[in-house]
């Protein structure tokens, strides 16, 4: 095998493990959701985003706790409730039950500052309704010590 | 030459899925029919269901979307997708790394967020890259290496093989692109010099073929049409079959094999191994949509893809050895028309250009190998056909920019629509 050839290697190598150590904790998380739609605005001009099944989202690790205003979708008084449950990092952190189309909030203490940046919120929702729609959330909001 | 082309072909293909998703022109890549390809890899390394039920829990509150094609089965409410398991298994190793970096990257591992999103989309890309090359192989056993080189860039320019690399690159076509032809490899090495590797191989293809989207078994005649010309070239080759029957039943006993666990997950959701799961929606074989799916300007293959006229012409042009494929790719060509035409719906639903022969450009590929070839014979011919297949380039990436931007309807484009927004792009 050729110096060059060798060289190309070990350069390659290097990149991998760079990135690699680069992913395990990259700033643009914090930015970065998953299964919430495009942003809309309520009659009361609260910014929301619907989700159908499961959605995640992250908040900084430095954070004490997190409001999350969360509202499931009725299209009749006689559909069923829909049940939601929180987790942080896979964690189960709460578990509502949403059973009229009333904005409800949940507020969730954070453990302490991991070694990560952020900690990741996923929400998930027993039903959808129609056009896979099953509850809105509105802006969380990270509330620091 | 033409080994550059495929690199300069990797790298616009990756410098357009970059621009495609950057710019925000296109939603996720596991959507609409890529959803149902790929919704098989979370069930089954994720939540360990095959059933599917699992990750529509998690995924959408226990019922798929609608686009999906995904129904329950009438009597066991088990799932059925209309989308077989090829796809998903061709997808799996660049899931897995997609799996891994999102435990690493503390991501949600529910098969949707980001990486597995774009693990998906750059599957495609590569298998793209990877049919480019082994076409490149077909090709370059009777062409010299400039006329593949321009074949190559004609059938990725020229088509919308580009944008089933890019824009829409989770649907089943690039996939179907890269097995086509190495179909076509491993058959012309068959019947050159028969060997175990090579039936077993041509069984594996064959299985995954079936596997990705099952109509294409279709394409299989090319195994026992090779060669054949006229009554003397079909018994010689009949004759070549049965001397080589243990090899032959070794590749059908290896594509038996790939087949097998999708009629399993067919048993296993309706208690049979063969349905439809299309319901009532079907083909209407005494009612097909023959001008429409050739010429139309809602999804004509020769209206969006003209370049494909040429391959055409050049098919019945094909001399040498090449011309071992006319009769398979004719019979192909003319079924497989009449398959898509005869579909309920023979749009294929949204798409640039008619997605349902992007398959069989490899096929199209020898007709326009042998049509440069034949003009670059002559210096005036030469010159016609580069200027007619640059037009032709030029006018399909256009085209393929317009879908884009939004400018073309993703489907049922009118004359007045065409007109309105022709060599426009806002």
């Amino acid at each position: 095998m050729s110096r060059l050839r060798l060289g190309a290697i070990a350069f390659a190598v290097l990149g991998l493990f760079a990135a690699l150590a680069y992913l395990r904790d990259p700033p643009w998380l914090l930015s970065m959701t998953s299964g919430l739609r495009e942003e809309r605005h309520d009659p009361a001009d609260r910014t929301f985003r619907t989700m159908a099944g499961h959605a995640s989202f992250f908040v900084p690790t430095d954070a004490a706790s997190v409001e999350i205003p969360l509202r499931g979708v009725f299209e009749s008084e006689k559909d069923w409730p829909i049940t939601v449950t929180i987790a942080i990092d896979d964690r189960l952190a709460d578990r509502l039950t949403l059973t009229d189309a009333s904005w409800r909030v949940s507020t969730l203490r954070l453990p302490p500052p991991s070694r990560r940046r952020v900690r990741r919120i996923d929400i998930r929702a027993d039903r959808t309704r129609a056009d896979q729609r099953a509850v809105e959330v509105g802006e969380w909001k990270s509330i620091r010590p | 030459m033409s080994r550059w082309v495929v690199r300069v072909a990797a790298a616009i293909c990756a410098a357009g899925y970059v621009f495609v998703y950057a710019s925000g022109r296109a939603g996720p890549p596991i959507r609409s029919d890529g959803f149902s390809y790929y919704v098989y890899l979370p069930s089954w390394f994720i939540y360990h269901d095959s059933s599917l039920a699992a990750v529509a829990e998690d995924c959408c509150g226990g019922q798929f979307p609608d686009f999906t094609a995904i129904i329950r089965w009438p009597g066991t409410r088990q799932w059925v997708n209309a989308h077989p398991i090829g796809v998903a298994i061709m997808q799996a190793p660049l899931f897995l790394v997609a799996h891994a970096l999102t435990r690493w990257s503390n991501l949600s591992a529910d098969g949707f967020t980001f990486y597995y999103q774009h693990a998906a989309g750059i599957a495609g890309l590569a298998w793209v890259i990877a049919g480019l090359w082994v076409l490149r192989r077909v090709l370059l056993r009777h062409f010299p290496d400039r006329i593949v080189a321009a074949t190559l860039a004609a059938v990725l320019l020229g088509t919308n093989l580009l944008h089933y690399a890019t824009y829409d690159s989770s649907y089943s076509h690039p996939y179907s692109f890269f097995l086509f032809a190495a179909f076509m490899d491993l058959t012309e090495r068959w019947h050159e010099n028969p060997t175990w590797r090579t039936s077993v191989l041509l069984g594996l293809v064959g299985g995954l073929i079936i596997l990705v989207r099952h109509t294409n078994a279709l394409f299989l005649v090319f195994f026992p049409l090779y060669g054949v010309a006229n009554a003397t070239s079909m018994s010689v080759t009949a004759a070549r079959l049965r001397r080589h029957r243990q090899l032959v039943a070794a590749a059908v006993a290896t594509a038996a094999i790939i087949v097998a666990p999708q009629l399993a997950l067919y048993y296993q959701a309706t208690g049979r191994p063969l349905v439809s799961s299309y319901g009532e929606l079907g083909f209407n074989f005494l009612a097909p949509q023959l001008w429409g799916v050739l010429f139309s300007v809602q999804k004509g293959v020769f209206f969006w893809s003209p370049i494909l006229l040429l391959a055409v012409a050049g098919l019945i042009l094909t001399r040498g050895a090449a011309r071992n494929f006319l009769l398979p790719a004719v019979t192909f060509l003319t079924v497989n028309t009449y398959l898509i035409a005869s579909w309920f719906d023979w749009q294929f639903g949204g798409s640039f250009g008619h997605r349902g022969f992007v398959d069989a450009l490899p096929v199209f590929a020898i007709g326009l190998a042998s049509l440069f070839s034949r003009a670059a014979s002559s210096v005036a011919a030469r010159a016609t056909v580069t200027t007619i297949c640059t037009a032709l380039i030029a006018l399909s990436l256009f085209q393929m920019l317009q879908y884009w931007n939004g400018v073309l309807p993703f489907s049922d484009t009118t004359w007045p629509q065409y007109r309105a927004a022709f060599l426009r792009l806002k």
